[in-house]
């Protein structure tokens, strides 16, 4: 990419803090007209962040953005759209009631007069710009009948009738097949021919190489390095990604005598994404399962936790006996306690207090006949609140009020409280601080010390290390790899997650 | 806005319902409602007289049957429009039972029966499908209203014998038996809510249905539950209003639904569900009875009525709003 070619974006020195934690620091930031330019890094390395203050949903502190000539403190989300910024989710924001032609061309509708739309003329258009970008789609299909690749095609159809000129793509291929994405690509090459500069962030770094003109790196919310996409090669992108650990990561694991399997999986397919998955877990162990999106980590914990249980095809047995649970309250009975990631959304009620929701998933053991044992529920909360140190120590307070450190401690309380002999979770501690996450793995640790089993789903690379007994790589819903965390650096692991990505890219 | 502070170390903190400041805001229309009736009060002394007092407790006695029930819904996120129509289905099953066998204990059961399976079948509906209660809750509501005329065909059904010397006629310590049974299912639903699993339920699956879900609450069923107990409610009313008026009338529960619901708001249950206290519905039904009673001591006709009962149902909701 030759530099002379005029800027479509251009971002200077965007820092950006939350509570106190930077999550961009004095970042820049460049793409040319007609460039395709990916941006990769770790989580919470900073990207989303980055993606809303380009898009202007967020403001940054300081810094500024220069697209169209102007130069702006911050953008809101309106301004961007104005200035030609659109921005396309791995699952479109679109009216699945409404036509094709009229998600493309909503709030902009062709008139005849009188404010009476004009529908045939807005579907010729709308045929005449999908002509015109290679896309064959129904213009007067309702969007819901279509499937996430053709939906986002249409929010990018959009985008260029809306006149565009930056497009920011944001984990673009996680819901797609492989042909889907195969033309994708070819869709975001023929835009950037036309001029359009387009943001590819992904984690699928075979992709992002095969696609991008230039790659950003970003890594603990600084920019480390941009690389030209043709001379970049992946191991490269790998190290500046995870970045040299001095330290090596502190591992904790005490060497406890394998026993008996727990958990035993056999050739497990589901709906969700599981592809012919066996695996043996042992009581005590720690299993960390990781992947890309999509790569089957979250579909494997969904399963066991009795959430997919639709057409789930092969056999699972727990503790000796059979297991194939129809819903989540039959797994929870039989000891399985599913933990999900988005605590707010999924975990806490978080109109209730804290002992309300430690004792939730086990109230029968609260109860008699129906009839709440309030003062010991009150106990129960106390106790827990002191096993997990989890503060305030006010079980009537509401967890609305807590941290978010706190908050995934009532979380595992409640699933301790409903005597958990299986804990599946989905990245226990994202979004706490570096204290929280010391004393969660450490609960967590001491649970498999006693002789629980633990499942979890992570994207946190040092927290695989650190906490997992062995890593499940998985990919297209199989377990692609099993590795022992011991002498393991995170260049290696991500190595591992990003090896031979069975999505061809050409 | 009070912040939470930390009492790390302490020995657990035993007011569960301290009120917050937020919690303000959600009784905002109580305590201005309460200005005017102190207001009314002060300017027609008879307003505050033993008498009208126990006339108002009288008037709204099955209103605060409905709303009782109709607050554990609220609270569970859910909603029943057609409590009104199911009150005079069931008014209308109790008086067709006296008349056609001459046993007030069948009657009773009759009523109370029918509001208990509108119910279930409502919660039935609600608790498998996608469509909101508000929907299904309004189709039903229809179809009931339907019903009840069929029942009657057009006409009240009249003659209630021993239901109405003790409903309509009678009392005990100067109180008419209605109002005892208003603060009976007041008492039930406030031991349901906080001495229950059932109750428990309810405030999980309002706050978060799929935190409820995957903490192992068989959430159809307990939605099933709820909208059985609140017929059970429904129907006991409607048994007290037919003997009240000693006659089941097609039209006996128009308007139910909405001065329930509007109770419940009022006594600062968010329409989102996942909080809300009875106490606070009893709070909503009196101001209910108090402001009617007072437009009424000033003559204030019942069409004005009407539009003032409508502004302060939606002012009700405008606040929760903000709150």
């Amino acid at each position: 990419m030759t530099l002379d070619t005029p800027l479509a974006i251009q971002v200077q020195g965007v820092t950006k803090s939350f509570l106190g934690q930077r999550a961009l620091d004095d970042v820049d930031f460049e793409v040319a007209r007609g460039e395709v330019h990916g941006l990769v890094g770790k989580n919470g390395a900073g990207k989303s962040t980055f993606m809303k203050i380009l898009s202007g949903a967020q403001p940054p502190d300081s810094g500024q953005i220069i697209v169209g000539g102007t130069a702006f403190k911050a953008l809101n989300p309106a301004e961007g759209r104005a200035a030609g910024i659109a921005i396309v989710y791995q699952n479109p924001e679109l009216h699945l009631d409404l036509s094709v032609a009229a998600n493309i061309f909503l709030g902009a509708e062709p008139r005849k007069g009188f404010g009476i739309l004009d529908d045939k003329a807005m579907a010729a258009r709308a045929s005449e710009l999908l002509a015109r970008l290679g896309l064959n789609l129904p213009v007067n299909q309702r969007l819901g009948d279509l499937d996430i690749a053709d939906r986002q095609q249409v929010a990018i159809a959009k985008a260029v009738r809306e006149k565009a000129h930056v497009l920011l793509l944001d984990e673009p291929t996680a819901a797609l097949n492989k042909a889907q994405a195969e033309f994708l690509f070819r869709l975001i090459r023929d835009l950037a021919r036309q001029g359009m500069a387009v943001v590819y962030v992904s984690h699928h770094l075979d992709e992002v190489l095969a696609i991008s003109d230039r790659i950003t790196i970003l890594r603990n919310g600084r920019k480390v390095a941009v690389v030209e996409g043709r001379s970049a090669d992946k191991d490269g992108l790998i190290s500046m990604i995870v970045g040299r650990t001095l330290d090596a990561v502190e591992t904790h694991r005490s060497e406890r005598p394998k026993s008996e399997p727990f958990l035993v999986m056999d050739a497990v397919s589901s709906p969700g994404g599981l592809d012919d998955v066996s695996l043996t877990v042992t009581k005590g162990e720690i299993v960390g399962v990781t992947g890309l999106i999509g790569g089957g980590a979250n579909a494997l914990a969904a399963v066991i936790g009795g959430l997919d249980h639709r057409h789930v095809a092969g056999s699972m047995s727990l503790g000796g006996q059979p297991y194939a649970p129809r819903a989540v309250r039959e797994a929870i009975a039989r000891g399985v306690l599913f933990i999900p990631e988005d605590m707010r959304g999924r975990g806490l009620v978080m109109s209730l207090s804290i002992a309300k929701n430690i004792s939730l998933a086990a109230l029968k053991s609260l109860s008699n006949l129906g009839w709440l044992k309030l003062a010991k529920e009150t106990d129960v909360a106390t106790e827990m609140s002191e096993r997990l140190d989890l503060n305030p120590r006010a079980p009537g307070r509401e967890v609305r009020f807590l941290s978010g450190g706190n908050q995934r401690k009532a979380l595992l309380g409640r699933a301790i409280f409903a005597d958990g002999q299986l804990f599946v979770l989905e990245e226990p501690t994202q979004g706490v601080d570096v204290e929280s996450q010391r004393q969660i793995h450490d609960h967590l640790r001491g649970l498999a010390a006693k002789g629980a089993t633990i499942v979890f789903v992570s994207t946190d690379l040092e927290e695989l290390i650190a906490l997992a007994d062995r890593i499940l790589v998985l990919r297209d819903g199989r377990i692609e790899q099993e590795l022992s965390p011991d002498r393991l650096d995170p260049q290696q692991l991500l190595s591992a997650i990003q090896t031979q990505s069975t999505r061809s890219v050409n | 806005m009070s912040s939470p502070t930390a009492t790390a170390g302490k020995p657990a903190n035993r007011k569960l319902g301290g009120l917050q400041g937020r919690d303000l805001g959600r009784y905002t229309l109580l305590i201005v409602l309460l200005l005017i009736v102190v207001v009314t009060a002060i300017g027609n002394p008879r307003f505050l007289s033993v008498n009208n007092l126990m006339n108002i407790l009288f008037q709204v006695s099955a209103l605060g049957i409905v709303a009782s029930g109709q607050t554990i819904l609220l609270i569970a996120g859910g909603l029943d429009l057609s409590v009104g129509a199911a009150l005079s289905v069931a008014g209308l099953a109790t008086a067709l039972t006296i008349m056609h066998t001459g046993s007030v204990a069948l009657g009773i059961l009759a009523g109370v029966v029918a509001g208990c399976v509108i119910g279930a079948i409502n919660g039935m509906l609600v608790a498998t499908n996608r469509a909101t209660p508000f929907i299904i809750t309004l189709g039903t509501m229809t179809f009931l209203q339907g019903v009840a005329i069929l029942m009657s065909g057009g006409s009240p059904i009249n003659g209630t014998g021993a239901l109405f010397d003790v409903f309509g006629l009678g009392d005990f310590l100067g109180v008419p038996w209605p109002v005892y049974a208003m603060f009976a299912s007041i008492l039930v639903m406030f031991v349901v809510l906080r001495f229950t699993t059932l109750g428990r339920y309810a405030f999980a699956i309002g706050g978060n249905e799929e935190a409820a879900r995957l903490s192992g609450i068989p959430v159809r069923r307990i939605k099933i539950a709820l909208y059985a107990l609140s017929g059970l409610f429904v129907g006991v009313a409607g048994v007290i209003l037919t003997g009240v008026l000693d006659s089941g009338l097609p039209s006996m529960g128009t308007g139910y639904e909405l001065r329930a619901i509007a109770a419940v708001v009022i006594g600062g249950t968010p329409l989102i569900g996942g909080r809300g206290t009875v106490i606070g519905t009893l709070g909503g039904v009196l101001l209910l009875g108090l402001v009617s009673n007072s437009m009424n001591l000033l003559g204030v006709g019942a069409n004005f009525q009407s539009a003032v009962l409508g502004l302060i149902i939606t002012a009700a909701v405008l606040l929760q709003k903000k709150a």
